[in-house]
């Protein structure tokens, strides 16, 4: 657990937000300040519905669970991408200023719609089990070393927020770049021995300044994921399984199937 | 499958036979991108103590330099070097965005993630993800060390390719002490102090970031790790500050006893 920074006592809050509705075409975007006295616990997802419960209910921003599994409330918090449920007020200094996340499209405000950006990078992936045999609802399922079945686990833990993405010095400027997100996603599937993709299907796609040599190293996406993910793991895999893809002898290449396990 | 973007130009571009000898260039690119820097990383630490040899004067000096010409081992090194520089300048741009724009808004996110320390929940005291994003703003420090030794470290191979290969300055064929200090004196002592400053920055965060890269999750953590790109840059940063203080006369040789006066 972390100290929280500050006592929750008193201290009068100066939220610094970032206002745009793009429908509206009388609306520029701007700063608007709002003042709010700090509660103890209070964290920003309960700051931001009492300014618009109690200052402007035209304030814009998502949220639903309020307990950092949806991935809805990710933004900018001083310019640093965090989920608003999940940041607590006492951590942070009395001026608080809150951006949409970049990278994403602007719905309004706060809000940005990440579901699109990630919809786009689960059908590049084909984020799914690819079986190259008809399933057989009959048949026992294979099984699976729990040390795999834990690292699978972890890169299934993403919540999609986006927080990763808008991190990504990569992904700010090349909208082509599969993005931390989506490698996470594809080392998921590599390591699942029920997916059948060869590792030679991967390499031709995964090898490319779209995939994994996209990446610079700014190690932001590790550092940033609210739900620790880790992201720097996966980079690292994704490179030594591509680095020996080309180090496997030709002959091995002509394998069916990869059903072995590898682990992170 | 993974889809690559369907833009025209990466439609034509994958139109090509191949598409497997395009992801094993990609693959290439990135290996002798960290390879080439790594060899001249292990190149800059071995020069570092053949340079240091001023410390014990001028004769200590003139006694490596003349045992490495005479062996026909500096010759040639100078060839490879330059080879390896201009490869890996080439190889390591390849990720630098090309338009201002582009760099300016990865600047404005590395300042932004530089200057707000994490409050992520749940982890360990002491996890790198507590304190403000460093990263970033280092890859930018990176490029900018990495395109000014691009600059003086090519006036300095030039200059130091001339030395060796030519008689062209000083009195014979060949790096001499009183040539060195003649020129470090006579001016180009901060061309040196800037140099020097740049190499051991982007040696120590290179080696940390191929090590990241590649490494990640394998036995060293992090943090040990940027303690070790620390301990090399210091290390090497002081060495280089006492050796160019001996070349500008600031401070006189310490180890003169090792060669006897």
């Amino acid at each position: 657990m972390i100290e929280p920074r500050h006592e929750a006592s008193g201290r009068k809050l100066r939220f610094e937000i970032f206002r745009y509705n793009p429908v509206d075409p009388s609306s520029h975007p701007h700063m608007d300040t709002f003042e709010l006295g700090e509660t103890p616990y209070m964290t920003l997802f309960i700051a931001l519905h009492r300014i618009r419960e109690e200052q402007d209910p035209s304030l814009q921003f998502d949220f639903s669970c309020r307990s950092a599994v949806c991935g809805s409330c990710g933004l900018l918090i001083n310019g640093r991408p965090g989920l608003a449920c999940h940041t607590r007020t006492a951590d942070l200094p009395d001026t608080i200023r809150l951006h949409p996340l970049p990278v994403f499209k602007l719905i309004g405000d706060l809000s940005v719609d990440t579901g699109s950006w990630f919809r786009q990078m689960a059908q590049r992936v084909e984020s799914w089990i690819h079986e190259k045999v008809p399933f057989d609802p009959k048949a026992q399922e294979a099984r699976m070393d729990d040390d795999l079945a834990r690292a699978i686990y972890e890169g299934e833990r993403c919540i999609e927020c986006g927080c990763c993405v808008a991190s990504c010095g990569v992904a700010n400027v090349r909208p082509q770049f599969v993005g931390p997100a989506g490698m996470n996603r594809i080392a998921r599937f590599m390591m699942d021995p029920r997916d059948e993709r060869t590792d030679s299907e991967w390499f031709d796609v995964v090898s490319s300044d779209e995939g994994v040599f996209g990446c610079v190293g700014l190690m932001a996406c590790h550092d940033i994921c609210p739900k620790g993910l880790p992201l720097l793991e996966v980079y690292a895999y994704l490179r030594r399984k591509m680095l020996a893809k080309v180090m496997t002898p030709l002959a091995r290449e002509a394998e069916p199937s990869k059903r072995q396990s590898s682990k992170m | 499958m993974f889809r690559a973007m369907n833009t025209t130009t990466a439609l034509i571009e994958r139109s090509s036979p191949d598409g497997h000898q395009e992801a094993r260039r990609q693959l290439l690119y990135e290996l002798v991108s960290g390879a080439s820097g790594l060899a001249l990383v292990g190149f800059m630490w071995g020069h570092m103590f053949l340079v240091s040899s001023i410390l014990t004067g001028a004769r200590g000096f003139d006694w490596v330099e003349e045992t490495l010409q005479d062996y026909y081992l500096a010759q040639p090194t100078v060839f490879v070097v330059i080879v390896i520089f201009l490869v890996h300048a080439a190889m390591a741009s390849r990720k630098i965005p090309a338009q201002l724009r582009e760099r300016r808004r990865m600047l404005a996110l590395a300042r932004q993630l530089r200057n707000v320390t994490g409050a992520i929940p749940g982890l360990a005291p002491g996890d790198p993800r507590l304190h403000p994003h460093v990263e970033s703003l280092l890859w930018i420090w990176q490029v900018r060390s990495g395109m000014l030794i691009l600059v003086l470290g090519s006036f300095h191979i030039v200059l130091l390719s001339l030395d060796a290969l030519t008689p062209l300055f000083g009195a014979r064929t060949g790096i001499e002490a009183a040539s060195t200090f003649a020129r470090v004196q006579g001016g180009l002592w901060p061309v040196y102090a800037v140099l020097l400053l740049c190499v051991e920055f982007h040696a120590a965060v290179g080696l940390y970031r191929l090590a990241v890269k590649w490494g990640a999750g394998s036995h060293l953590s992090r943090t040990t790790l940027w303690r070790l790109a620390l301990v090399l840059f210091w290390t090497f940063l002081g060495l280089g500050v006492v050796a160019l203080a001996v070349l500008a006369g600031v401070l006189p040789p310490p180890l003169t006893f090792l060669v006897g006066s």
